[in-house]
Formats: structure tokens, sequence, C-alpha cells
């Protein structure tokens, strides 16, 4: 005899016996002991075939419920449908009043009451535990079965905030996370330490994005990211960007700046926001705007004079094996080219090349990588050449055109006469 | 009035070679390698071009583009390898290259050229303007076309901008091509300038052959639709006379002494 069936047998012999000891309707209740048993209960919901008027069912079954948690703690059902408790008027109320997780769980109805699930936003309808946990098979979460067990917890978000609740960024976005390299590896792989909804967004203190307190705000994104990918958050404190995201800067880009927050992919993922070919894209929203480049004091046109160049022409034409942005200056520690430790600081630079130029050497560095025509004084001579040829292909194309046309007069012009003068 | 009963020293029928085999080979070489590389270099500067993006931008394309671009330099090269050799080891190549010497008749020619198709001058010495000029410098009268020798002006401008081309695009490219060589030879500034050669100096050589030489062997209406000379190297008396009259004449000449 199994512990749980063990228990009901108990508790039904001690009601039965209470119930024979004391015919006063009040008496099992200020007792303690309920008047309902799981028996009472069952006598009907056993069934399976009960139905509401409506077609839906109100078969509860005990072998499901007997393995969840509740079932394992030995809970009966009025337990939780407390208004049942001194019910002795069969069938009952059509209607219940709502079970009361808190009634237990109270700290738990506390960290939900101050979260976007609580309506926050008031628009909304509050989210009950069962939307999530479940009713009468709720598990614990490192139960395979459980709505919430990692693997599960995925599709439990998404039954709502696919269709039904519309966070701000639509179904789609949510959707989104389905193609991430995240969901490939909780799925796939089974690794449920790879992040699912929970991960990033929290448990039951989700909040919404735009509170700064929430897990998701930018002011705590590279702390969430970080919570598991360690080495890459103190990489991204050590380079520009994070030293200043720590001041407080509202302007450098966080992790999901650059990374998507749900269609998070690996690099080498084609549809990858920072696959190789579509980095340049990605860093030149901020390294092409001219309000940010002069606050910060760097140089824009990077896009123009990347894609001028033999690496960036190539990588327009998909050509994956040419350097983009992160192949020179790293990505999540880009520091200042004055920096020892950056890899276009001069003294870097022949090594930084040397990576795939093997041999690089000193001259690697002498010399600008991207060139513009307003850097003249950085390069004099290839402006020269530039002028020299465009003035040279302007005349000889013209003096050429020229030629053709004065031909081409003469012959009209012999043929006119010719035709004037029938011979 | 006794040649006319005489058969002509040159008939205007008869056939004179222009080009022989290996001139022509040379040069359906070089045809087939420009085209080659024009139309696999030009993506590198047309980048935005949606045509290069639809052919070049799948999957090794334009790996493959960049495979293409230096067999065909190393054809052409090879070409030109030939070219001289034939031109220095043979009688005829000798020759021809001692008619594609520029002179300054050739600029001179030009000039009378341009003139006479204008045709301001003449307009402007009918009406009486100018009189002592011209009576002095009957030459800028332009009152009739030059005579050419082997070679013309427009041919002997096409033959030497190939040579001097072929030498600015073989040596940037080669450097542009072992670009690690390069960058242990050269400071980086100096690299990116030998880039910025090879490609003013490909849309130069692509604009001139677009423009000049396809007028001059095709679209010039003495020629229409096409000059055949580049496929069997022949042309008749007739066209010697007319347009090669200097030449015409020196085999005139030696046939008369040969008489």
């Amino acid at each position: 005899m199994n512990r749980p069936a063990f228990l009901i047998s108990v508790i039904l012999a001690l009601g039965l016996g209470y119930g024979l000891a004391f015919t006063s309707p009040s008496g099992p209740a200020a007792l303690g002991t309920p008047a309902v048993s799981d028996d009472d209960c069952l006598t009907c919901h056993g069934d399976p075939e009960l139905n509401r008027a409506d077609g839906t069912s109100l078969y509860f079954d005990q072998d499901k419920a007997q393995g969840s948690s509740h079932g394992q703690a030995g809970l009966s059902c009025v337990d939780c449908h407390t208004d049942l408790k001194a019910t002795t008027d069969f069938p009952h109320a059509e209607k219940l009043r709502p079970v009361v997780c808190a009634a237990c769980h109270e700290d738990i109805y506390q960290e939900i009451k101050a979260s976007v699930h609580d309506g926050l936003e008031k628009k909304q309808v509050p989210v009950g535990c069962k939307d999530c946990h479940g009713t009468h098979d709720i598990r614990p979460a490192d139960d395979f079965e459980s709505s919430v067990s990692p693997l599960n917890l995925p599709e439990t978000c998404e039954k709502c905030h696919a269709e039904k609740v519309k966070t701000p960024r639509g179904g789609e976005f949510i959707r989104q996370y389905e193609a991430s390299a995240h969901f490939q590896g909780l799925m796939k792989s089974g690794l449920t330490l790879s992040a699912n909804c929970s991960h990033c967004h929290g448990v039951h203190d989700i909040l919404p994005t735009k509170d700064p307190a929430s897990r998701v705000a930018r002011s705590n994104i590279i702390r969430t990211c970080g919570r598991c990918h360690v080495g890459i958050e103190k990489s991204y404190r050590e380079g520009v960007h994070g030293k200043a995201y720590v001041k407080g800067s509202g302007d450098v880009p966080v992790c999901t700046d650059c990374h998507s927050e749900h269609d998070i992919r690996a690099p080498e993922d084609l549809g990858s926001r920072v696959y190789a070919t579509k980095v340049a894209a990605i860093c030149v929203r901020c390294h092409d705007d001219e309000r940010l480049g002069r606050l910060y004091g760097f140089l824009t046109s990077r896009l123009k004079t990347y894609f001028g160049s033999y690496h960036g022409t190539a990588s327009k034409f998909g050509e994956t094996r040419v350097a983009n942005c992160a192949s020179c200056h790293g990505f999540h520690d880009i520091r200042d080219s004055s920096d020892p430790d950056s890899s276009i600081n001069p003294a870097n630079l022949p090594k930084t090349c040397g990576t795939c130029h093997t041999g690089a050497g000193a001259n690697f560095a002498k010399g600008k990588i991207h060139e513009t025509p307003a850097e003249m004084s950085g390069n004099r001579w290839a402006q020269a050449v530039k002028v020299f040829y465009i003035a040279l292909i302007a005349v000889l194309i013209s003096a050429f055109l020229l030629f053709i046309a004065a031909d081409l007069f003469r012959k009209v012009r012999l043929k006119w006469l010719n035709k004037r003068r029938p011979r | 009035m006794a040649e006319q009963t005489s058969p002509p020293l040159i008939a205007d029928d008869e056939v004179f070679l222009r080009m022989n085999l290996a001139e022509r080979l040379q040069h359906l070489l070089l045809i087939v390698t420009f085209t080659t590389l024009i139309l696999t270099g030009l993506p590198l500067i047309f980048y935005d071009l949606g045509l290069f993006k639809s052919v070049f931008a799948y999957g090794r394309a334009f790996y493959i583009r960049g495979l293409l671009h230096r067999a065909a330099a190393v054809v052409l090269i090879l070409d030109i390898v030939w070219h001289v050799v034939y031109t220095a080891a043979t009688e005829r190549g000798r020759n021809n290259f001692r008619e594609m010497i520029p002179r300054f008749k050739d600029f001179r020619d030009a000039l009378q050229v341009f003139g006479t198709n204008v045709g301001l001058s003449g307009f402007l010495h009918r009406r009486g303007v100018g009189k002592r000029f011209f009576a002095r410098h009957p030459f800028w009268l332009f009152a009739a076309e030059p005579e050419f020798d082997r070679y013309n002006f427009v041919e002997k401008l096409e033959y030497w901008s190939l040579i001097w081309g072929s030498v600015v695009m073989i040596l940037s490219g080669f450097f542009m091509w072992r670009v690690e060589l390069s960058l242990r030879l050269f400071p980086l500034w100096l690299h990116n300038i030998f880039i910025i050669v090879h490609g003013y100096e490909a849309m130069l050589a692509f604009l001139a052959v677009i423009i000049w030489h396809m007028y001059n062997v095709h679209l010039n209406p003495e020629v229409f639709p096409m000059s055949k000379v580049w496929l069997n190297g022949r042309i008749t008396g007739h066209e010697l006379r007319t347009l090669h009259a200097l030449e015409y004449r020196k085999i005139l000449e030696e046939r008369r002494r040969e008489l």
C-alpha cells in the first residue's frame, strides 16, 4: 500500500469514526476534521462521464492527482476547496469560491501581487496560479510532467502570450524565442541550463521591461545574462561599452541591442543578428550616428568606408571569410585604439591582422583601414592619385565622345549634301 | 594613260593579310580575358548594383568570382608574354612594332581628322574670315583628311593604352593578390593606393573599350555592324587604298621596283 493511499484511508477511517461518534453537524468542523471526505467527492467526480451542462468535464483523475505535489503532501479536496468543507447538501452549488493558494503560499502571493501578472498595468486581468501551474496535477518544477518544468515552460507561457495576452511587442516577438539558440539548447540538447522564459524574466516576480527593477530592464540585463554568461559579462565590463554602461550611459549597447532579445542565435547561424556579414549593420546603427559621434568623439562613415574596402565589399556579397567589425575590434570587450590592450592599438595591429594575413608585420599599421574622402590629410597620395584618375578619365572620355560626335556630324552632313545634289 | 590598259599593280579586290593567325589569336585571348576581368572585377566597384548582387551574392559565387578574375589575369599575362616574344622574334612582329611607334604625325592626324569633321575652318574660310592666317598655315584649314600608314592614330592610341594599362593593372593586381607580400614591402597607405589605381585604371580601360574601341570597329557607319579583320584578318586592296593610303603607296612602290 503506497503512502497517499494509506493516508487517505487513515483520514477516511478517522472521518468515519468521528462521523459516527458525533452527530452534531458542527462537530467535525470544530474538531478540524472535514465533514466531507475525498471519497464523498469521488462519489461523483470519480466518474469520467461526469460533465457540466456545456459538456466540459468534471472528472477528477485520482491517479494523476496523487502524483502531484499536493497529492504527495496528502492534501484533501476540501483543503483547497474550503467552501465545501462543511457542505452536507450534495450536489453542491455549481459555482464555488476561487481556491486561495495564498492561504498556504503567502510569500509567493506577495511576489505575484507586485508583479506584472497581478495586472500591474491595470488593463490586464490578473493571472491566477492555476494559469501556469494547473489545478489538480500541480507538480514541482523538476518533475518532467510539470507545466513549469524548464522543458514545458515555454509552451506554458506561450499559452497566453503567443495570442491571447499580447505583451507590448506582440505574439510574434515571443515566438521568436523558438528560433533561438537558447530554445534549441533546451529542446534539442535538453540542457535545462539553457535560458527559458523564467531565467531572464523571473518566476513569480516578473516585471514589465520598462520597470527599472525588471530583470530584463536595461539597468539589469547585463547582470541577468551574466548569471549564465559570466565570462562574457566580465569581458563586457572591461570594454568601452561596459565601462560607460556602469557609469549609467543610456547610449552604449547592452546584450540585447546586438543579440536581440528572444531571437538570440549562435553567430554561425545565418539568421543571427551577429552573423559575420550582418555585424556591420548592427554596429553602424550607433557608429554612423553623427550625434553620438560628436558626443563620444568617434568617427562616423564606418559602414561606407568598410564597404568601400575589399573586406566590406566581399562581406556584402555574403563572403564570411573576410574581416567584419568584430574581427578587428573584438566584440564584448571592444576597447579604444589608445588602450594598449586594444586589438586595434597600432602596436597590436600586426597580431590582429595576422590572424588572417599570416606573417603580417608593422606595415599593416602604417596607413588607414577606414579611408574616407574627408580624411584627406591621412593619405595625400591616395587623394592625389584619385584626383589624377578622375581628371584623366573625364578628359579622355570627353575627348573620345567629342571625336565620335564630330565624326558622326560629318557623315550625316555628307549624306545630306549628297541627297540634295543628285549626281 | 598607258596605266589604264595594263592591269593595276594593286587590284581593288586583292586580299591583304592585316592580322595573321597568331595576331588574331592574341586578340581573341585578349577579348576573352579582358571581358572576364571586367565582369568579375566590376562588382567590387559597383557593389550596390542589384545586377551583381543577383549574380554574385549566392553561396560560393563571390569566391569563384575571385578565382576567375585571377585565372583570367594569368591568361592575359601569358597572352602578353606571347605577344612580346612574337613581336621580338618574328620579322613581321618587329615590322608591326616599328609601324606602331607613335610619331608627331599621329597627333597632327588626330587634329586634322577632328578639324575636317567639324568643318569650322572651311566654313570660316569661305566667309573670308582669317584669310591671311589660313594662307600662312594651310594645315589649319583642314581641307582634306590625312592619309594613314599601316596603323593610324586611333589604333596606335589603343595599342599603347593597352600596354600602359596592362603594366599598371598587372603590377597593382599582383600586389593585391599577394597582399601579405605587398605589406611586407610597402606600408598600408601605399597598398591602399594600389587598390585605388587598380579600380580607376579598370574603369578607364572599360570605358575606353566600350566607347572608343566599340565605336571604331563596330558602330562607326563605315564598318557597321563590324569590321571583320579580327576574324579573317583580311582587308581588300580598296580598303588598303582608302584607309591606309601610305602603306598602300609603299606596297605599290615596292611592286613597281620589282617590275
